[in-house]
């Protein structure tokens, strides 16, 4: 190598480095204005697997703030929503939100981080005292464990707990009818999937007491090839299956078991199913599915939810996911309370959403609202229905009241040692 | 053998003086949070190049006792709740009676096979974290925050005086492993790296040697992941991951292996280029990528080494006229590997 190829190596590191240190030197100026805009900050996984569920996170979120602003905005502020990628990684999940909060001016958050990240971040919201309202965790404890409360903590996403209760009531009168008593299980070998699968199984078994579970295939969270888990659960024979594998695991296994023609033997009920983008990725979807409904827009079947559906899908060319309702909904919730509140405090906010219903297309009843004793929503819609492999994909969905819900979920919360 | 110690220890003194000063300068909280990360990380890198660097053992599984240190740091908090330092101390001697199990068995393998009984374990150690929920809160991490008593009039729980603290932190363990690897040991595990043979037969204990170099990096290791859990306020198994080790690797790459603050060069680096890069590039994974073959390919060595070899040789080239040429050719050669 030659001095001078060299020394045009070294400039260029220079200019590299000098580049980066110029965006840190000048992130105080960044925060600088504010006045009339108000900027939210919107941590979300923008790189890696689950890429597209973050993306179709901030494409919801910025479909409601267009809205939110046109109407006035914040309590007369103009929202701004500051997007970063955190990777999925719990560190970055972290130093990203308080970099938002603390660089860039961030006076709320919005945290559509998936679970581990959203614990990362409640810990954020925790030491910086700022408004937060995670979008995307489904893990129950999250919102269901005294110890983890905050009050300026919210969670605005569906909840294992309430899928367990309806999916295991469901499956439970279809099993009775249709006397289903032997089952196997195959999710995925980590927290959401062991416990998800427990709920479910627990509440197959109160309301179908014959129900018995004669195998359990625990495949790895993005693990490529499920041959191993279909040729142990068609050994079993078993009359039906559960699982709640997702997004692209969730496919390729029934890409692979359709080779084995293991849905023509038993029963399938995938939690996760019917969500666009897992309905659209299986090449051959088989007919008769029991999904329980991530997003679908003709669940609520009322106009609100179709439409709602159609402009995302006029506005990015694809449906809506389960994270694009969720992350829709807390802009919606936010604009709701900070109008209520007349400001657009944080703590003031905070104060209006607790016990805050709101009109929505994603409410079992058109509303749904945050419950205020542990600050997360309840009275969206929840049901289970059969899929079909075109459109609508589910045609008819079923529901379990969500007064029968709040029943179940206090008794599971006792039993948990969380009330 | 005394000025050298002395200087070191000046030289860490102004160091964590100007950090000291930093928040006096700016109000950014950025740059506090920034310097915090960079001394959990760099005390990681810097641990994995006494093993790369000074030891020749490329382990790929370092992020285990990374991760081990947040994981026991946090849950000794959380279940005991002792002051802070003596937790930190017993993190260090938890991690120390892993890396010497681990160790034990690791050390004696070559190369390849060094850098895949290490990633063993270490994914053995992930797998144990996702698997003791009870313990480790499973694959959600340790949750509800890890509690940080005052202690000694230090309240971590202040973003200023953690970064304070986490500085301090820095400054010693850098300053303990720079005397560590200027001891005779220090020069007995670049023997061992250099001939493990020639070195046994001068009477070395090769394995033990190695083997003690493990432990150090192992505690030094788990005091970075003390310092990004107190971060955090949390443990997660992606510290324990391997791609946590990836990246420690990567930093060594980018700043060095030879000059002893080359992995704190690499991090600093590669935090710029990270927070920098994540901003405001949707593809950062690609700019990343390219500025790794920048380094690989182009300068062939990382960024500290480099400029140091540059100069080095410019400084020979200057002197070649006086004293001949040959001299610039030696030294040229003896800068190769860390000395």
């Amino acid at each position: 190598m030659t001095g001078t190829s060299l020394r045009s190596m070294n400039r260029r590191g220079f200019l590299v480095a000098g580049a980066a240190a110029a965006g840190t030197v000048s992130m105080p100026w960044v925060a600088g204005a504010q006045a009339k805009v108000i900027k939210v900050g919107l941590p979300t996984i923008l790189s890696g697997r689950v890429a597209q569920l973050g993306t179709s996170s901030r494409n919801a979120a910025l479909l409601e703030v267009e809205k939110v602003n046109a109407a006035g905005g914040l309590a007369g502020r103009t929202i701004e929503l500051v997007i970063r990628d955190t990777k999925g990684q719990p560190q970055e999940a972290a130093r990203v939100a308080r970099e938002l909060v603390n660089s860039d001016g961030c006076e709320l958050l919005i945290d559509a981080e998936a679970s581990t990240g959203a614990f990362a971040v409640h810990e954020v919201a925790r030491d910086l005292g700022i408004l937060c309202v995670h979008t995307n965790s489904e893990t129950s404890s999250l919102s269901a464990d005294p110890k983890l409360k905050l009050a300026n903590a919210f969670r605005c996403a569906r909840q294992g707990i309430h899928d367990s209760v309806v999916g295991g009531t469901y499956a439970a009168e279809i099993a009775n009818a249709k006397n289903l008593t032997r089952w196997a299980t195959c999710s995925p070998d980590y927290a959401y999937g062991r416990d998800t699968t427990a709920e479910f199984v627990m509440y197959l078994k109160q309301f179908a007491p014959k129900v018995e579970v004669i195998s359990e295939a625990w495949p790895k969270i993005f693990q490529p090839d499920y041959t191993e888990s279909i040729t142990k659960i068609l050994q079993a024979k078993p009359q039906a299956l559960y699982s709640c594998l997702w997004g692209g695991d969730l496919t390729s296994f029934i890409d692979q078991a359709a080779i084995y023609a293991l849905f023509t033997q038993m029963q399938f009920y995938a939690v996760n199913m019917a969500d666009y983008t897992a309905l659209t990725a299986v090449k051959n979807l088989p007919a008769g599915i029991q999904s329980g409904n991530r997003y679908i827009k003709t669940f609520p079947a009322t106009p609100e939810n179709a439409a709602w559906g159609d402009a995302y899908k006029a506005k990015y060319g694809e449906y809506p996911t389960n994270w694009s309702w969720q992350n829709a909904l807390a802009v919606n919730f936010l604009a709701e309370a900070a109008k209520k509140a007349g400001s657009a405090d944080g703590k003031k906010i905070a104060e209006a959403l607790r016990g805050l219903s709101i009109k929505s297309p994603f409410g079992a009843d058109g509303t749904v609202t945050m419950r205020a004793e542990d600050q997360t929503i309840v009275g969206y819609a929840v049901g289970w229905g059969t899929t079909i492999p075109k459109e609508p994909y589910v045609p008819e969905m079923k529901s379990v009241p969500w007064q029968r819900i709040f029943e179940l979920e206090a008794e599971w919360k006792k039993s948990k040692g969380f009330a | 053998m005394k000025s050298p110690a002395l200087r070191d220890a000046l030289f860490g003194l102004v160091a964590f003086l100007v950090l000291a000063a930093l928040p006096l300068l700016t109000t950014s909280s950025a740059l506090i949070d920034f310097v915090i990360r960079c001394a959990a990380l760099g005390l990681f890198a810097t641990s994995l190049n006494l093993l790369v660097g000074y030891g020749g053992m490329v382990s790929f599984g370092h992020g285990l006792f990374f991760g081990m240190g947040a994981y026991s740091f946090g849950i000794i908090m959380q279940r005991t709740g002792m002051p802070i330092p003596l937790a930190i101390l017993l993190t260090m001697a938890v991690a120390a009676m892993v890396a010497l199990a681990v160790g034990a068995i690791c050390v004696r393998l070559k190369e390849i096979y060094f850098a895949f009984v290490t990633l063993a374990f270490q994914m053995l150690v992930h797998s144990m974290i996702i698997a003791w929920v009870p313990v480790t809160g499973g694959d959600q991490g340790l949750r509800g925050g890890i509690p940080r008593p005052s202690f000694l009039g230090i309240n971590l729980a202040d973003q200023k005086q953690l970064y304070l603290f986490s500085a301090a932190l820095l400054v010693l363990g850098l300053l303990a492993m720079r005397h560590i690897v200027s001891s005779p040991f220090g020069y007995t595990l670049r023997m061992v790296r250099d001939n493990p043979t020639r070195a046994g037969f001068l009477g070395v204990d090769v394995y033990r040697t190695r083997l003690t170099a493990f432990v150090l990096a192992g505690v030094f290791a788990s005091l970075g992941g003390v310092v990004m859990s107190l971060f955090v306020s949390g443990a997660y198994p992606e510290f324990a991951f391997w791609t946590m080790s990836g990246e420690a690797v990567f930093i060594v790459m980018l700043g060095g292996t030879v000059a002893f603050l080359g992995p704190m060069v690499g991090t600093v680096l590669l935090l710029l280029l990270n927070d920098f890069v994540t901003r405001v590039a949707e593809h950062h994974g690609l700019v990343l990528g390219a500025v790794i073959l920048l380094f690989a390919l182009g300068l062939r060595k990382g960024l500290l080494d480099f400029v140091m070899d540059w100069r080095e040789a410019r400084r020979t080239r200057a002197q070649a006229g006086s004293a001949g040429k040959d001299k610039m050719a030696a030294a040229d050669k003896m800068e190769r590997v860390a000395t």
